[in-house]
């Protein structure tokens, strides 16, 4: 199923009525299908011209903020894809043989603090706070915390995402691996 | 296998054998930081990153913290980021440009190149009398090499030209572009760093040659990363012609390159960026100017490797540097700097940085597995059960390796082996025996008898 003939209405607008009601829908449908490894559904969300995007963190003096993210389109990045290497790292989880993924790791997704920037009749900003939680194996835990600014793209009663920027709170990363969606 | 904190009894190359305490005893550890990284000639980083005078980054040494600098005068200095007064790290920041640091705690300052410049109360305190010239930052040896940056603090350790040997040369062509020009290379902002629960040395002897761990990275063969159009996640899986695959190591040194010789000389291009025809095109112009420049040489395709003990590369055309920092036994944090061809077009950095970075690191396809099996191999090595059974470096064993082989310009002091061996892990473990006791390695012992 392709993402653009893909029916991503989660809510009947009975329920969730106001465009914030249902933008907080929508961002709680997607990491629920990430908790439950519906890796495809998840997919099927994504605009086929998303950018995800998440950039490091540095320590810099406190007259450069700007500089603390690495800049988009030049500097390393933890994560810089579209959608057909998301879909790549989708393969990779799904076939078993991922070591880093197998057995697959439990998580929860958790966003709060969501606020709409912006909206036009076809595109939403929309920014938010995460928490996720990574259980995996006998003892392994990893906890990322950080900011979200997304894109949405109006699509039929519903919304595709068409650009994620994750701002995670750390440097180092503190963790050995980053096998997990955000 | 006997037990002896100082190194001697746990390594035996000649039957294959290794005690698991190595990668998690306290005091094993303790002593490699004195003996092995106290006396190595480490990376610290790249001139790209420090392009003007005054610019600074902080990097590690390996445990050591360091400051890199370039001075008025354009020189380099890496200076321990020590306050000399109470231990403070005097520079705190990432990296940016300063003609001095002072310590955030009493006010020493210092210059970038390590003295110290000002002290406050200087006279009501202390008189007057205060040496300052007694006084500055620990300065390292130096030394620069087509592009990289080099530090020890051992005063007696030999120089960074003999500490490489014969690695030097594939050194040399590591930091080379594609198309074969010295120091051509320049690094993509931003550094790596992660940490992983495993000893320092299961990532270095990973590097220094195992062609056998093919089952870690099913899944990303499976899926494909390369932009050839195949399904593999090397770009040189789409050049079809033949070759032997080597594991050559500098044992003086312990050293260590993979590497693929080519058959024929002169070999044509074959399309390993098929998915982007101007990407393609610029290799393709890359790999005839790479055979021109380099000569006979060309034929090996150098695909990563090690300078001991913990300079991690990986060449053709995943052009990174790994450098293994060794935090406690079963914990090392990982700096990783990305390059790319800094003449190239700016399609050809974009596609590479991408490229790399869906490659390395703990969001890379392929490094991710890496460092969950040598996390795994951690829980190995602190199993008191399992320690009765010393570790097995038995593959292709025994006499294998010849000196200098199969063609002389390899290196004289190249010990060679072909195909899938653990040939280069032993002579990494021999080099840290060495290291370690004092005693001479394996392979001099046998050119003695
Ligand atoms: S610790 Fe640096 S000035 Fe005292
Ligand atoms: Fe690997």
């Amino acid at each position: 199923m392709t993402a653009q003939g893909a029916p991503t209405v989660t809510t009947p607008t009975a329920i969730a009525s106001t465009l914030k009601e249902r933008v907080e829908d929508f961002l709680s449908y997607e990491a629920e299908l990430l908790d439950e490894r519906q890796f495809d559904r998840w997919l099927d969300l994504l605009d086929d011209d998303i950018h995800y995007w998440m950039p490091l963190v540095r320590n810099f003096e406190h007259s450069r903020p700007q500089d603390e993210y690495s800049r988009q389109d030049r500097d390393a990045a933890w994560f810089d894809e579209g959608k057909p290497t998301l879909t790549q790292r989708i393969k990779q989880i799904q076939g078993g043989d991922h070591w880093a993924e197998e057995p697959l790791s439990r998580t929860t997704h958790m966003t709060s603090n969501v606020r709409i920037v912006s909206a036009t009749e076809d595109e939403i900003a929309v920014k938010c706070r995460f928490l996720l939680y990574v259980n995996r194996r006998e003892d392994e835990v990893r906890l990322f915390i950080g900011k979200r600014a997304d894109v949405l793209r109006v699509h039929g009663d519903g919304f595709l995402l068409r650009k994620r920027s994750i701002f995670l709170d750390q440097s180092k990363m503190l963790f050995k691996n980053l096998t997990t969606f955000f | 296998m006997g037990y002896d904190s100082a190194g001697g009894g746990l390594i035996d190359t000649r039957t294959g054998m290794i005690d698991r305490t190595i990668f998690s005893d306290q005091a094993i550890f303790d002593r490699e930081m004195d003996l092995v990284f106290g006396k190595s000639w480490l990376f610290v980083g790249h001139e790209s990153q420090i392009p003007n005078n005054g610019d600074y980054f902080l990097s590690q040494a390996g445990r050591e913290p360091v400051v890199v600098t370039r001075d008025a005068g354009g020189d380099v200095s890496v200076l321990l980021n020590i306050c000399t007064h109470r231990g403070m790290p005097v520079c705190r920041y990432d990296k940016g440009n300063a003609k001095r640091f002072t310590c955030p705690y009493h006010g020493w300052t210092f210059s970038n190149t390590g003295e110290l410049s000002g002290v406050p109360l200087n006279s009501e305190g202390y008189g007057g009398k205060l040496d300052r010239s007694k006084w500055g930052m620990i300065k390292a040896r130096v030394a620069r090499y087509y592009g990289s940056i080099w530090a020890t603090f051992d005063e007696a350790a030999p120089s960074f030209e003999d500490f490489l040997g014969d690695m030097a040369w594939w050194l040399r062509e590591f930091m080379m572009g594609p198309d074969g020009e010295d120091d051509g290379l320049e690094v993509i902002d931003g550094i790596l760093k992660n940490e992983i629960p495993s000893n320092w040395k299961f990532g270095a002897e990973n590097a220094a040659g195992d062609l056998y761990h093919d089952v870690s990275h099913k899944s990303v063969q499976r899926v494909g990363l390369a932009l050839t159009g195949l399904r593999t996640r090397h770009t040189w899986d789409a050049d079809k012609a033949k070759f032997r695959m080597l594991n050559i190591t500098f044992p003086a040194g312990g050293h260590a390159v993979r590497g693929n010789l080519y058959d024929v000389a002169g070999r044509d291009y074959q399309s390993q960026w098929g998915a982007n025809p101007e990407v393609d095109a610029y290799f393709r112009d890359a790999h005839f100017a790479r055979q021109k420049r380099i000569g006979e040489r060309e034929r090996l395709l150098n695909r990563g490797g090690v300078v001991f003990p913990n300079f991690i590369y990986n060449a053709a055309n995943r052009t990174s540097v790994t450098s293994y920092v060794p935090r406690a036994p079963g914990r090392t944090e990982i700096w990783k700097w990305i390059f790319v061809p800094k003449n190239a077009p700016q399609v050809v950095k974009d596609v590479m940085r991408h490229y790399l970075l869906r490659y390395t690191g703990p969001a890379g396809m392929v490094e991710q597995d890496d460092f969950e099996n040598w996390g795994s191999a951690q829980i190995g090595a602190e199993s008191h059960l399992a320690r009765r059974l010393p570790m097995n470096y038995q593959l292709r064993l025994g006499g294998h390796a010849q000196w200098a082989w199969p063609e002389p310009w390899i290196g004289a002091g190249a010990l060679v082996d072909e195909g899938v061996s653990e040939h280069a892990q032993r002579i990494f473990y021999d080099r840290w025996t060495e290291m370690m006791t004092g005693q001479p390695q394996a392979f001099r012992r046998e050119a003695a008898e």
